[in-house]
Formats: structure tokens, sequence, C-alpha cells
């Protein structure tokens, strides 16, 4: 099977430190995958390794099937990446910087330049020096170069970073519609888990230079906990009742993790009923991403 | 569309934009200036006290107000003040992509990391060649205004041909400030860099051994110590040249093979 990108035995050491280390990781064609990490994990160092950046200390990178060697030859052309935080010249203006970028990537039609402005929503600042913008408009001329050539794989760290919540909804909009609609790889790093639970078809988990973990969104769905909640007027009585569930009692209402409860809170409802202390709130919850991702990290450095 | 092309209009756009290339051709242009003002004081030191251009106790009433003297001076300036403002130049042209972090974006590109290079390299290039020519020509305009004696065409040939080739040896070794700009990914290791050549040139012009320091050779070719033929043999534009082939191998070697983490 071939994969947009690919790594294998990925790993990279600054003296003893270990960035990464044996790190494979496989990208599929269209998907959009979602590459999770705390600080310092190494998400940046992967994301530089597989932009050429940086020489891997072993192990290789295939991005769109070359491998990625020294010197910065690659498919660069089929390819739009944003690293860490954007950047751009800031004497020049957003249209400036953009027609620098559609040179650099050999695009002759100059409309490119228009229509990415009008897309990123920058029409209004297109003539202002880039050093003038908001970080959240610095953010999104960043996207823009990346997204210019319309490329098969876009390579993004951390995009919805300094974008306020309407254009972090505009871009996810955007990727899925990339994704989706035009077939586009989009491997992107996030430390905003709720983001890439929205977006992700795959999820990798980083932490300490290794990838503890790479799965299906589907997948992460089952793996992850069910709880019942349950509220009532008398907690401790309501405890008594669900004993058998091994009930918990968290900011004034109790969480039951027992498989039994979490598929019939019916019969939970009619459990505290029955003892005279009826449930005034009762919900199946799902444990998010961010609980998933730190029970996983934390198993890593046990 | 062809690389370099590409590069070069880039990298041309990025300069036209900034002030940093204007400021230096602009603070450059005092030497030519400086230049007549002195020709005008050692015309009539009387006259310029009366005026206060000088004080009492000014040492600069001694030599004689021609063109030969004043071509001298500026075949001073332009080693010595290249040597500090081209390299000034360069270490922007190329720390300024890590100042501004914009060296990530010169990186995973279809245009080749050698095309960049190789455009920021002719822009310095030519931004220094125009300037050098510039302070030529105010130079010219400043010594006709001030009405200085004994001009001949075959002087002003023979003093071009000193304040360019000074220029020349000035320009071959930037790369090596290209280099420690690139690898300290900023601007102050190469700052640092200049000031420490510039002092070395000095102390080595001191102690006569200049014509084996690269940095020492374009002040001694301009003439302004004395003939050129009893400062400096091959083996001098020999380590000029080596200063600015291993220049120019560290930066593309650099941009090619090193870590690039900012």
């Amino acid at each position: 099977m071939s994969y947009a990108i690919e790594t294998k035995d990925l790993s990279k050491y600054y003296g003893n430190f270990r960035a990464l280390n044996k790190v494979n990781l496989n990208v599929r064609y269209g998907e959009i995958y979602g590459f999770l990490g705390l600080n310092g994990a190494g998400k940046t160092t992967a994301i530089r390794t597989m932009l050429g950046m940086i020489r891997p200390s072993e192990g290789q990178v295939r991005v769109l099937e070359q491998v990625i060697g020294p010197g910065g030859g690659g498919p660069w052309a089929r390819v739009g990446h944003l690293v860490e935080s954007p950047s751009a010249y800031p004497e020049l203006t957003v249209r400036e910087n953009l027609d620098i970028a559609r040179r650099m990537q050999g695009l002759p039609d100059r409309r490119a330049v228009d229509g990415i402005i009008e897309k990123l929503a920058l029409a209004s600042y297109a003539d202002r020096k880039a050093g003038t913008l908001s970080s959240g408009n610095f953010q999104r001329l960043g996207l823009a170069r990346a997204l210019l050539h319309q490329p098969e794989l876009l390579i993004l760290d951390e995009p919805a970073n300094a974008l306020d919540p309407a254009g972090i909804v505009e871009i996810r909009g955007l990727l899925l519609d990339l994704a989706r609609d035009h077939g586009t790889t989009i491997f992107m790093s996030s430390h905003i888990l709720a983001e890439v639970d929205l977006l992700a078809d795959r999820i990798g988990i980083i932490h300490k230079g290794e990838l503890v973990d790479e799965l299906d969104a589907a997948r992460l769905e089952e793996l992850r906990e069910r709880q019942l909640i349950v509220e009532t007027r008398d907690v401790s009585k309501a405890r008594e009742v669900l004993t058998e569930f091994a009930p918990l009692a968290v900011n004034g209402h109790l969480v039951l993790k027992d498989e039994r409860a979490v598929k019939a809170p019916d019969q939970i409802a009619t459990l505290l009923v029955t003892a005279g202390t009826p449930p005034t709130r009762l919900s199946v919850e799902q444990e998010n991403l961010e609980e998933y991702f730190l029970k996983l990290t934390h198993s890593q450095d046990e | 569309m062809n690389p370099l092309p590409s590069a070069l209009w880039t990298e041309a756009l990025k300069m036209r934009r900034s002030k940093v290339p204007f400021f230096i051709t602009l603070g450059f242009s005092i030497a030519p200036l400086v230049g007549g003002l002195f020709m005008i004081i050692m015309k009539d030191p009387a006259a310029a006290k009366d005026m206060g251009l000088i004080s009492a106790k000014a040492q600069l009433t001694t030599g004689s107000a021609d063109w030969a003297t004043f071509f001298e001076f500026l075949a001073q300036a332009v080693p010595m003040g290249g040597a500090i403002l081209f390299a000034i130049l360069t270490s922007w042209v190329f720390g300024r992509e890590f100042a501004d972090r914009t060296a990530k974006e010169l990186l995973a590109l279809p245009v080749s990391r050698s095309a960049i290079l190789t455009a920021k390299f002719m822009l310095v290039l030519l931004h220094t060649l125009t300037t050098t020519l510039w302070i030529f020509g105010v130079g010219l305009v400043v010594g006709y205004l001030v009405d200085i004696p004994g001009f001949s065409v075959d002087l002003l040939r023979s003093k071009f041909l000193d304040i360019f080739g000074s220029a020349l040896l000035t320009i071959a070794l930037l790369p090596l400030v290209a280099f420690i700009a690139s690898a300290g990914q900023g601007y102050m290791p190469a700052f640092g860099w200049t000031i420490f050549t510039v002092v070395l040139a000095q102390i080595a012009a001191v102690t006569g051994w200049g014509d084996w320091l690269p940095w020492s050779v374009p002040a001694l070719f301009s003439g302004a110590a004395g003939p050129r033929a009893d400062l400096l043999g091959w083996h001098s534009y020999l380590m000029v040249l080596l200063a600015s082939g291993v220049g120019l191998f560290l930066t593309f070697r650099w941009w090619r093979y090193a870590d690039q983490t900012r």
C-alpha cells in the first residue's frame, strides 16, 4: 500500500536526547491525519523532518512516495506546509508576500494570489503590510501560502493557532472541503484536541519522541470509555442504592463506568425512583479525547 | 518558471521594500561629502577657521587640496566603509530570514536552496557595486562643486581602478559574512565577525602581515598606504580568493545540510 507520508524507524537524536525514536507513521492518501502530542513531544521535529528541514539520525521519510534526502529536494510543488508559527516579510504587503510564494512555487498565473486572498478572507488586508496584521490574520496568511498552489498534501503545524472561534470554524470547513471534495491529504498537528477530534480520520499520538498510538477515528470512538452521569438531590443515598455499579462521587454527582449501567440507564432510573431518590439528570457521556490522550500518555510515563 | 529568475525577482522585491539597503547607500554617501569638506578646509584653512568649520586645535590644516588627495581619501573610505556597511547589508540579506523567522519558508520549495542563495549573493554584488559607483559619482559632483584643482582623465581612470578594485576585493570577502549570518541565525554574530575582521586587518597591516590577511588586502590595494606593488603580492589576491571560496562553500553547504530549526 502506498502512503502520502510514510516514516520508517524515523529517529532524531540531539546528543543523548531522543527527539524522535523509531517513529513509524503512515498517512493514507485523502485522509485527515491528526498528530497529537504535548509540547516537546516531537511533533514539530517530525514535521520538519518530513519537509527535509531536519536530517534524520536514523530511518527514512517518504513524502508522496519520494524519499526525502538532504539538500531540500522533494515533491514540494505538490506539498503545502505551515510549520510552527506562521512567518512573513513584515515590510511587504499580504499580496506581495503571496506573490513571492507564487513565484517560488512556479505558478505563472497571478490570479492564484487573488483567489487565495478571497478564499482566506484576506481581501480587506491585501494591501496592508504583513507586519501590521493581527496574529489571527497572520495565521490566515500562513495558511494562504500553504494552500496557494492547491497542493495534494498539506502538512500543517497547529493550523488553528491564534484564530478566533469563528476563524477556527471557517478553517475547519475549508480543510474538510479540501479533504472531502478535492481529495487533499491533510497531516495536521494540534494541541487543540477537540479540533482534531472533529476533523481527523486517523490520529497519531506522539509522546516523548515515540508514536504511542495510531488509530482510526472510528476505533478511537470504541476505545473511549463511556460513563453514566447521575444527578440526584440525595447523592449519598443514591450511592448506597447503586453500590453494585461502583459509583464514584465527582463534583456533587455520581459517575458510573460499569457497562451494565451505561447500557441501561433506564434501569438505573427505576432503581433510584424505587428507592425514593429520583434522578434529576441522567446522561451517558463519552470520555473525551483529552481524557483518552492523558490516560495514554500517563500510562507511557509509568 | 525558471528557478533563478524567480529567486532573483523575490530577493529584489525584498530589497526594494526594505529601508536597510537604502540607508546603507545613504550612509556611505557621507564619505564623498566629508571628502569635499576636507577639500574646502585644506584649500583655505584660515577661512575654514573663521567660518567655524574647524576649531583652532584642528590638525587638518596640512595637505594639498587637489583631485589626487580627494581620490585617495575616497580610496581609503571605500574599503574601510565597505568592510562595515557592505557586511551589514550581507548580514541583513542572510540573517533577516532568521530574525523574521522566514528561513523555514525557503527550504521546502520547488525553487532550490542553491538558486535562492545564488540570487541573494547576486543581489548583494549588484547593490554593493552600484553603491561604489554611486559614491564615486557623488565624489565627482562634490569635487566639481568644491572646485578642486588638478583634474585629469588619466588620474580619473587610475583612481577609479583603485577604488573599484578595492571595492571588489571587499565584496569578495562577504561570503564569509553570509555564512556567519546563516550559521549564527541572525545579524549579531555577523556584526561581531565584521568588527573582529576590521580590527584584525588594522593589526595585520600595522605589523606588516597585511599582505597575508585577506581583510587587510582591500585597503592596501587602494594605494592609500603606498604603491600596492610594494605592499601586495599574488599570494595576497590568492588569500582573498580563498576566503571568498571558503565563504561560498560553507554558506551553500550549511543551507544544504544543516538542521534548520528556526
